[in-house]
């Protein structure tokens, strides 16, 4: 076999790839979309291709006084936008101490980070739970938050912590001669040039909430305080009136906020910030 | 302007590495003086010291007879240089400048003039909107060096600033390291562990192994009577050729051959009771010359060898040659017609020997007379 006929033929089996995995994610989410525009609230008559297709699900979810589903929307982009800004202070404030100072129970802390991941977030049900309870956040949206945020701490501190290390430390102590402190180093010379993992790490915390479902269905109880997930599963879950159309039109919805920050955060999701410090 | 003393300094880390001991030196103003030292020496560690980066273990460290121990860097009216440039790589080449006057809370028009200034004397002025990534290398260490001028500080401290450079940019880089000191008189200390940056800017050499000073002194003196054989090897290139000699009758044998000495040194070696031990004796590779280019009185030392590598150098040739089984190099002119497998007669320029103690590995050298001596 020539080199051409290799060439092409591992070209062949990569494309294949792609158009494999492209259906796997576009398969479902066609579907999502064909739903929300088939009128009628049945899912079996529901075509991908809808023949007569409207939007009246959408009307229906903003404009319906029986939806509460600007409600719900408001809420998770409340708890979305405060998880994620809370957790880029705390996780890159823990991410800066655990890089740069050294203090007894470093190595340990870094350790426990490491083995929270391990355990599913269902252990610490209802801990959580009680916790809540005895502080009275129990179905308030900073409740969740709380839970939200001191659970990326662990698994994100840990991220952050691996790309601080790679900020040459003769920056830091440049800066110190220069006559910073740890909070100037912290805010003009760590920060800015951290910014593709803090744009990740924002972005993921601003996703979590719309995804999430077990939590809040612990933490939330009333109907005003529900989040997107939470709301639209008990669309498709009410034993009397499933409602599987307008169910995939507020779902396809779910994408528009995630897609603007998305874009919004992707300009700093560029690698080669710190080139030019040091020499190579 | 600023005098710097450090006095007993000592750095452990953890319960039991020591690395450095028992430094003491005094600082001069205006000084420039050079740390040189091998790798793992000490040499950035007590840099890092001054600066305030490192705690310092034990001892004291003065700047104008004010301990400086517990005062934070940045009170210390210290500029430092680093090896890697340690631009901040998100400010452009003037706000990399300014950021430390900013910190100071100087006027903004007070920190255009003077960053201007620096860039002016450091030829920068074309790229202050540049960002770092966008330098070459030289132009990098330049802004580094800008970062420290302008902020007039009293010391100046530089790690290692040319490590990074290729050797024409290095030698451009030294002259103007050098002209800078001349032109604004700072006190500076270097660190460097190449000999050559050390001899050719310093006013003083400060040569340091594992953590101890080996010796201080002018670059004249400390390549002209080096205290040790580790100065002696370390200073120079290449290398001060070191061999195992034995003394008797007043005359050195290294291995089979014999040398005989000058009066004055039999005497001296005599006197300081090395008759009949085993030393070390030094020769620079420059003071073993070629029989017949010395003058009458050297040439009692002349010995045959066979030159075995030659090396041109441009100026000057490198002949490798052995005697006694220990290899040896010397430089001659270029203009020398020698090649691999000739035998050349050698004789060492007596004048400019150095013997050094076969255990302490320190230089044996005349004893000076006490002061009161001399006057009567």
């Amino acid at each position: 076999m020539n080199k051409k006929t290799k060439n092409r033929i591992s070209q062949v089996i990569m494309y294949t790839l792609i158009i494999i995995m492209a259906v796997i994610i576009f398969y479902p989410l066609l579907w999502t979309l064909g739903i929300s525009l088939n009128p009628g609230t049945s899912l079996y008559s529901a075509s991908m291709i809808p023949e007569d297709w409207s939007f009246e699900h959408y009307v229906w979810l903003f404009t319906d006084p029986r939806s509460d589903y600007l409600t719900w929307y408001k809420n998770t982009l409340f708890v979305a936008f405060a998880t994620s800004i809370l957790a880029v202070i705390f996780v890159t404030l823990t991410a800066y101490a655990f890089s740069r100072y050294r203090f007894v129970g470093r190595k340990y802390g870094l350790y426990a980070f490491l083995i929270l991941q391990m355990f599913p977030v269902l252990m610490a049900m209802v801990a959580i739970y009680i916790l809540l309870n005895q502080v009275g956040l129990l179905d308030t949206l900073w409740g969740l938050i709380l839970v939200y945020v001191g659970g990326a701490i662990p698994m994100n501190a840990f991220l952050v912590k691996g790309y601080f290390d790679t900020i040459p430390r003769e920056l830091d102590d440049s800066a110190k001669m220069d006559g910073a402190g740890h909070f100037r180093i912290f805010f003009t010379i760590m920060l800015p040039l951290a910014k593709p993992i803090i744009a990740v790490v924002a972005l993921f915390n601003f996703m979590a909430p719309f995804m999430d479902f077990i939590l809040p269905r612990i933490v939330l109880r009333s109907s005003e305080n529900y989040t997107l997930a939470l709301g639209l599963f008990n669309m498709v879950n009410d034993a009397f009136a499933n409602q599987f159309t307008r169910f995939a039109a507020g779902s396809i919805l779910i994408a528009i906020p995630i897609a603007i920050v998305f874009l919004f955060l992707q300009r700093y999701l560029i690698s080669g910030l710190m080139s030019g410090s040091t020499k190579g | 302007m600023s005098d710097l003393k450090l006095v007993d300094i000592k750095k452990t880390y953890g319960k039991d590495t020591t690395v450095v001991e028992g430094f003491n030196l005094e600082i001069n103003d205006g000084e420039f003086i050079v740390f040189v030292g091998p790798s793992g020496c000490g040499k950035s560690t007590i840099l890092r010291m001054i600066a305030g980066l490192e705690e310092i273990t034990e001892g004291d460290f003065y700047i104008n007879d004010k301990r400086m121990n517990d005062i934070e860097p940045k009170n210390r009216d210290i500029a430092m240089v680093f090896q890697n440039y340690a631009l901040y790589p998100h400010m452009s080449v003037f706000d990399n400048m300014a950021f430390g006057l900013k910190l100071r809370g100087k006027k903004k028009s007070e920190i255009k003039r003077r960053v201007d200034e620096a860039a002016k004397i450091l030829g920068l002025t074309d790229f202050l909107t540049r960002k770092p990534k966008a330098l070459s290398g030289g132009q990098r260490q330049r802004v580094a060096l800008g970062r420290a001028i302008v902020r007039d500080a009293g010391i100046f401290l530089m790690d290692e600033p040319l490590s990074n450079l290729d050797a024409k940019l290095r030698v451009q880089m030294r002259a103007e390291i050098s002209k800078l000191h001349h032109r604004l008189g700072t006190t500076s200390i270097y660190v460097t562990h190449d000999q050559t940056e050390a001899l050719t800017m310093a006013s003083r050499i400060v040569v340091l192994d594992k953590g101890q000073i080996m010796q201080v002194g002018t670059p004249k003196e400390v390549y002209d009577m080096p205290d040790n054989v580790f100065v002696a090897e370390f200073i120079g290139s290449p290398a001060m050729n070191i061999f195992e000699a034995e003394l008797r009758d007043g005359q050195l044998y290294i291995g089979d051959q014999s040398i005989v000495l000058p009066e004055s040194h039999q005497k001296m070696l005599r006197d300081s009771g090395y008759d009949g031990k085993a030393i070390k004796f030094g020769v620079r590779p420059e003071d073993i010359r070629e029989t017949h280019t010395l003058e009458e009185s050297n040439k009692s030392t002349a010995f045959d060898v066979e030159v075995s590598v030659v090396e041109l150098h441009g100026s000057e040739i490198m002949l490798f040659a052995e005697m006694s089984g220990r290899e040896f190099i010397a430089r001659v002119d270029a203009r020398t017609d020698v090649s691999v497998g000739d035998v050349v007669q050698f004789s060492f320029d007596m004048e400019k020997c150095h013997y050094f103690d076969n255990d302490t590995n320190n230089a044996i050298r005349k004893k000076e007379a006490p002061v009161e001596e001399v006057l009567n």
